[in-house]
């Protein structure tokens, strides 16, 4: 494998008979930030999950470089309702076989700002996207991997949480983001890459989405 | 290992902070199993008859010099069965509706055909088919031996009357006539006042040993009439309620309840929470994620089942009742609370995974547990293709260990076969909720 992160070859997904996604490839290369657009039901969350290894594809290979871990924030929080946010960051980390899994929770506790002993089930809806987004940055993943992870934040929080997710991509790793939001796509994308019926249209630099194809993706 | 362990961990956290849901799950079986105890024990006890008096009894019968109080011997005959007066039609119709088991039918001429002592007179019965008809038929047959026996006393009481008659002297009153009676105690003083002579002297001896002998009429009566007497001990004894089936089906009940509720409704929870696909991304592998469900039905089983044993045990304690060992057999039960509720952990991971939402798996564990329970308590010598079902879930093995293992003298055989059936089973239902476990990444 040469120097990406992450290399999908014909990934494709089938759910009974209807094709969530069509044979796929895409490369995800250290210091990017790839943007994953389409209209709803493209197969974004798909190919996020195939490429974080929650979702077996149906067809093709997801070959990751040695050493490369990956963190995962699903659309849907995706830890324990009867756990505290302490609990669930700790349970968690254990199972990310970090060193220190209470020092790694509190760390996370104090950047994202979180209640650290109520249940889970009682916080915000901010509150417990900022806690899906925390879970998935255990292990110090050098890939992260977001699906449309400032959908219910506000703007103030929306800021927060890419000034953090930034830091993954300045210290040498990548981040692979769905969004719906466009302006997310020019502040903090270098790559886009365009799905529409599970199919992938475009892969490239943001500048040439926006001179050649903008137009397309959306009517 | 210490990723089973530590989902586990968050399992049993989860369920102590979920108090009610526990106690429900705790209360509910014992709760059914009591009911269904009791169902069936009044149902085995108390089974319905129709009594059909076409004779007209009166409420005193006088029968060998005795009076009979019907209504006494009709509460004394309620004790095993319930009687219901009927008239002949009303008990032929509630008989085919099933509303009761068996009719009873004192015919027309019963009362005469007593009285006389010339003939027996018959109670007619008729039953439903299969069923309860045989054990309806033993308790007829104890009322008609429990009338016999009244009869029977009355009957030796009025021989006894003339055995006194014939060795005293007295009046009597004989099929309507009243005659006085010599005795022969007055025969023999009599018979003294004679000149001697050989022939008196033998009439005088004669009449010595017949009364010798009829003196020991009364015993010689009783004796024949009742050959062989049962009677009660009064030492202590285990009650029903504490016997080793009622304690191996509560404990069945009480498991098999738990495990594959909690386990198929932990599993499908984390597919509800959305947990399993950040789980399976190589931190717990779907293989691991079973084991963990089976392990927390296994220690939930462990914990609740030795919590039942020891209530049982201390209850037998400070009863004083004798039989089975509660404490020294305690160690043997753990391993078959553990397997037994590893093995029901499996089916109900297998249910979890087919179900794939909590809610759900939580309903059809609820719907699954009744059958096999029932499925189970089938005696298979009644119904073989019961025994087979039973065999295939581990229910009634849990059951066969339980009994074994606390009050066999000799457990090891059944035991170590039950072990090897509940080991068997876990593996097979392991594996199929293994593979059945992808349908929660879909």
């Amino acid at each position: 494998m040469s120097d990406a992160f992450l290399r999908a070859r014909g990934v494709a997904r089938r759910f009974g008979a209807q094709v969530a996604l069509e044979p796929t490839d895409l490369d995800v290369a250290p210091g990017e930030a790839l943007a994953l657009i389409g209209p709803n039901g493209a197969g974004k969350s798909t190919l996020l999950a195939i490429l974080a290894g929650a979702l077996e594809p149906s067809a093709g290979t997801v070959d990751r470089a040695d050493g490369v871990r990956v963190g995962w924030v699903p659309q849907r929080p995706a830890y324990y309702d009867r756990l505290t946010a302490r609990e669930n960051l700790e349970l968690f980390a254990r199972l990310e076989g970090e060193p220190d899994p209470q020092a790694a929770a509190e760390r996370l506790l104090e950047r994202f700002d979180l209640p650290a002993d109520r249940p889970t089930s009682t916080l915000s809806v901010g509150n417990r996207q900022r806690l899906n987004v925390a879970v998935g940055m255990l292990g110090t993943p050098r890939v992260l991997l977001l699906d449309e992870p400032t959908a219910s934040l506000d703007p103030g929080q929306r800021r927060r949480l890419w000034d953090t997710v930034t830091v993954v991509r300045e210290q040498g790793g990548a981040v692979v983001f769905a969004t719906q939001n466009l302006d997310e796509l020019e502040l903090y994308a270098t790559r886009v890459a365009v799905l529409q019926r599970g199919r992938l249209r475009f892969a490239g630099p943001v500048d040439e989405y926006e001179r050649v194809h903008a137009e397309e993706v959306f009517t | 290992m210490s990723r089973v362990l530590l989902v586990l961990g968050k399992d049993l956290r989860v369920l102590r902070r979920s108090p009610l849901l526990l106690s429900l799950l705790v209360a509910y079986p014992l709760l059914v199993a009591a009911l269904v105890g009791l169902v069936a024990g009044y149902g085995s006890s108390k089974p319905r008859v129709a009594l059909v008096d076409e004779d007209h009894l009166p409420a005193v019968v006088r029968v060998g010099g005795e009076n009979f109080r019907i209504n006494d011997a009709i509460r004394e005959v309620g004790k095993n069965v319930h009687l219901l007066r009927m008239s002949s039609g009303e008990a032929g119709r509630a008989l085919r509706a099933g509303r009761v088991v068996a009719t009873l039918t004192v015919p027309p001429g019963f009362l005469n055909d007593l009285k006389s002592g010339i003939a027996s007179p018959n109670l007619v019965y008729e039953t439903t088919k299969g069923g309860i008809s045989t054990r309806v038929t033993q308790q007829l047959q104890a009322l008609v031996y429990s009338l016999n026996r009244h009869l029977q006393r009355a009957y030796v009481g009025t021989d006894l009357h003339y055995v006194q008659l014939i060795l005293n002297g007295g009046n009597a009153t004989f099929v309507g006539r009243k005659y006085h009676v010599l005795g022969l105690e007055r025969m023999h003083t009599l018979l003294l006042t004679l000149p001697k002579s050989r022939a008196r002297d033998q009439v005088a001896q004669f009449s010595r040993i017949a009364g010798v002998a009829l003196g020991f009429t009364g015993s010689l009566l009783a004796s024949t009439a009742n050959p062989i007497g049962l009677e009660r001990a009064p030492e202590k004894s285990r009650s029903s309620l504490l016997s080793a089936q009622v304690q191996a089906y509560a404990l069945g009940l009480t498991i098999t309840f738990l495990a594959l509720l909690l386990a198929a409704g932990a599993l499908a929870a984390e597919r509800d929470e959305n947990a399993v696909g950040r789980l399976v991304r190589g931190l717990v592998s779907l293989g691991e994620l079973i084991w963990a469900k089976v392990a927390l039905a296994a220690i939930v089983a462990l914990a609740l089942g030795l919590a039942i044993a020891v209530v049982f045990g201390a209850i037998v304690e400070i009863g004083g009742v004798v039989g089975g060992e509660p404490w020294a057999r305690l160690p043997l039960l753990a391993v078959g609370l553990v397997l037994a509720g590893a093995a029901l952990g499996a089916l109900g991971a297998l249910l979890g995974a087919l179900a794939r939402e909590s809610r759900t798996a939580s309903l059809v564990a609820v719907l699954v547990v009744m059958p096999i329970v029932f499925v189970g308590l089938i005696p298979a010598q009644v119904v073989p293709v019961a025994g087979w079902i039973s065999d295939a879930l581990p229910f009634a093995h849990a059951v066969r260990y339980f009994s074994s293992s606390l009050y066999d003298a000799r457990p090891w055989a059944t035991v170590a076969r039950e072990l090897a059936w509940l080991a068997g089973l876990g593996a097979i239902f392991g594996a199929g909720a293994r593979l059945a476990a992808r349908r929660l990444l879909a």
